[in-house]
């Protein structure tokens, strides 16, 4: 063990009340069926324990933040708060792997085995305002470019369902460069989705998204949160009602 | 203890190579941004090459024709230009051309990515090494077109013969390898530096050199005079044979360090 872990025990929350989430590849449903079958402990199972140790991280001379450090565990949603320019993105970017902090490290810790950078992503779903899908791609060419790159197999049907999920169903034959900021926002979460990733990290999770994609946004996390199977997110945002959906992980200070 | 194995081990880049050039070329053919900067850049290159050397080509023509040149040029002038206008420099102009048409479209592969921001979910759902193949699969198929359509073209405008066919493609394969790999990599590297085209240009210019002197060590070769024929194709193997080794040490070296330009 690298950091103190708290550990909290998951609710026993029944799945049914997210269909929101029904977008498995067929090894995870082949697991959730013998998962369901009694046959548990598989690895989709495993509880996930993520530390950030000591982290800092500066831009040229200004330092963003300073020996940060943290834990979440399985089961838990971590909420970063920080006004604008303290670094809430940045940090998710360290978390995800995406940027090396300047000293300190975040470690992905599962059943006693810390992940390497690639396993780590590969368990992460994430919605953040710089990461954009291919405006010359249609949205259903992105989803079923980024599933291959997951060794998800999308089929039309798991299209279909992964864009109504998002509010999107009949637009997936449109160009992503004709769609608008809220409909772009909206594919990125069915990007996010995509393979059931364990680690959901949500930057300004409901930016350019009206009521109907706000409650989207809330159904999603809420379906992420009641999963049983060791998911966990961190939230980055200042809204006082996304902030109420997990406990507060992290408020960061605007650096010098 | 590290997890050794993942997602994005060597059981699978090949796969998602596979997908990001499929990707790439579907996205391509759609924008035809890539396509438009390299033929544009390498036709109108035709073009100029064509009006600049047709003074040439009528002193070739004459002197082909054993007409009296003297005639139409000085001794002097014709004399100081035909040693310029070899086979050999022939080739070497067709290579210029394809590298600058290689460098105004290239690029494109990496810059756009980063600029368009769609790199974040690139790294998100992928290895470096399944990156970094199916970026120079595109490049190379996209260089191989260029050369396809353009090479017959300036062989007709210039005259240029191919002398030995079966060494003369695999200078070209051998050469649009090289070319291809470097601007891969170099591409990758000025994307990360956000610098774009002149960045390229800078960064590219000491392997490119390389790349062309042992093209043209090559080009001389097969168009050599020699009346050794046994020493000329050792020669030819050695000269081939060194760009084919440049191209895969590019290809390697890339491999290895893409790794580090991708993650920071």
């Amino acid at each position: 063990m690298r950091c103190g872990i708290i550990e909290i025990e998951n609710l026993s929350v029944t799945k049914t009340v997210c269909g929101v989430l029904k977008q498995v590849n067929q090894e995870e449903s082949d697991t959730e069926k013998a998962a369901q079958d009694g046959l548990s402990a598989s690895s989709s199972t495993r509880r996930i324990h993520v530390c950030l140790n000591h982290v800092s991280h500066r831009f040229g001379g200004r330092t963003v933040f300073d020996n940060l450090s943290a834990s979440i565990s399985s089961g838990q949603t971590g909420i970063i708060t920080g006004s604008n320019g303290s670094g809430k993105s940045t940090l998710l970017r360290i978390i995800a792997g995406l940027l090396e902090a300047d000293s300190g490290d975040v470690t992905f810790e599962t059943d006693g085995s810390y992940l390497d950078t690639q396993m780590r992503r590969h368990m992460i779903g994430m919605v953040a305002p710089d990461l954009t899908l291919y405006k010359e791609l249609t949205g259903a060419e992105n989803l079923t470019f980024f599933a291959s790159l997951k060794g998800i197999k999308a089929d039309r049907a798991m299209l279909v369902e992964a864009l109504t999920e998002v509010g999107l169903r009949g637009r997936g034959r449109d160009l992503v460069g004709g769609y608008s900021s809220g409909m772009r926002q909206r594919l990125k979460y069915a990007f996010a989705l995509l393979g059931r990733p364990k680690v959901l990290l949500l930057d300004e999770p409901t930016a350019n998204l009206d009521s109907d994609g706000m409650a989207m946004v809330e159904r999603i996390v809420r379906c992420h949160q009641a999963r049983t199977d060791g998911a966990l997110a961190i939230v980055a945002t200042n809204e006082p009602r996304e902030t109420s959906w997990g406990e507060p992980l992290i408020h960061l200070e605007r650096g010098e | 203890m590290k997890a050794s194995t993942g997602p994005n081990d060597a059981s699978n880049w090949m796969a998602q190579a596979r997908c990001l050039f499929l990707k790439d070329l579907r996205a391509e053919l759609r924008t035809r941004v890539a396509i438009n900067s390299v033929g544009l850049f390498a036709f109108s290159s035709l073009l100029l090459v064509a009006l600049a050397t047709r003074g040439l080509r009528e002193v070739m023509t004459l002197r082909m024709l054993d007409l009296p040149i003297d005639i139409i040029r000085p001794a002097d002038v014709t004399a100081a230009m035909f040693p310029a206008w070899s086979a050999a420099s022939k080739m070497g102009l067709l290579w210029t051309l394809l590298c600058f048409a290689a460098f105004a479209g290239l690029a494109h592969s990496f810059v756009h990515e980063e600029e368009a921001g769609t790199v974040t979910a690139l790294r998100l759902s992928m290895s470096p090494a399944g990156v970094y193949t199916g970026k120079l699969a595109f490049n190379l198929t996209l260089l191989f077109a260029v050369a396809l359509l353009v090479t017959p073209f300036y062989m007709g405008l210039t005259g240029m013969q191919a002398g030995n066919w079966p060494v003369f493609l695999t200078l070209m394969l051998a050469g649009c390898i090289g070319l291809g790999s470097t601007a891969t990599i170099v591409a990758a590297l000025a994307a990360k530096a956000r610098g774009s085209g002149a960045l390229f240009g800078a960064i590219g210019l000491p392997i490119i050199t390389v790349f062309l002197m042992l093209l043209l060590n090559a080009a001389n070769t097969l168009y050599s005079d020699s009346t050794d024929a046994a020493a000329h194709t050792i020669k030819t193997v050695q000269d081939v044979g060194g760009l084919i080794s440049f191209g895969i040490l590019l290809i390697s070296v890339s491999a290895f360090t893409f790794r580090f330009v991708w993650e920071e």
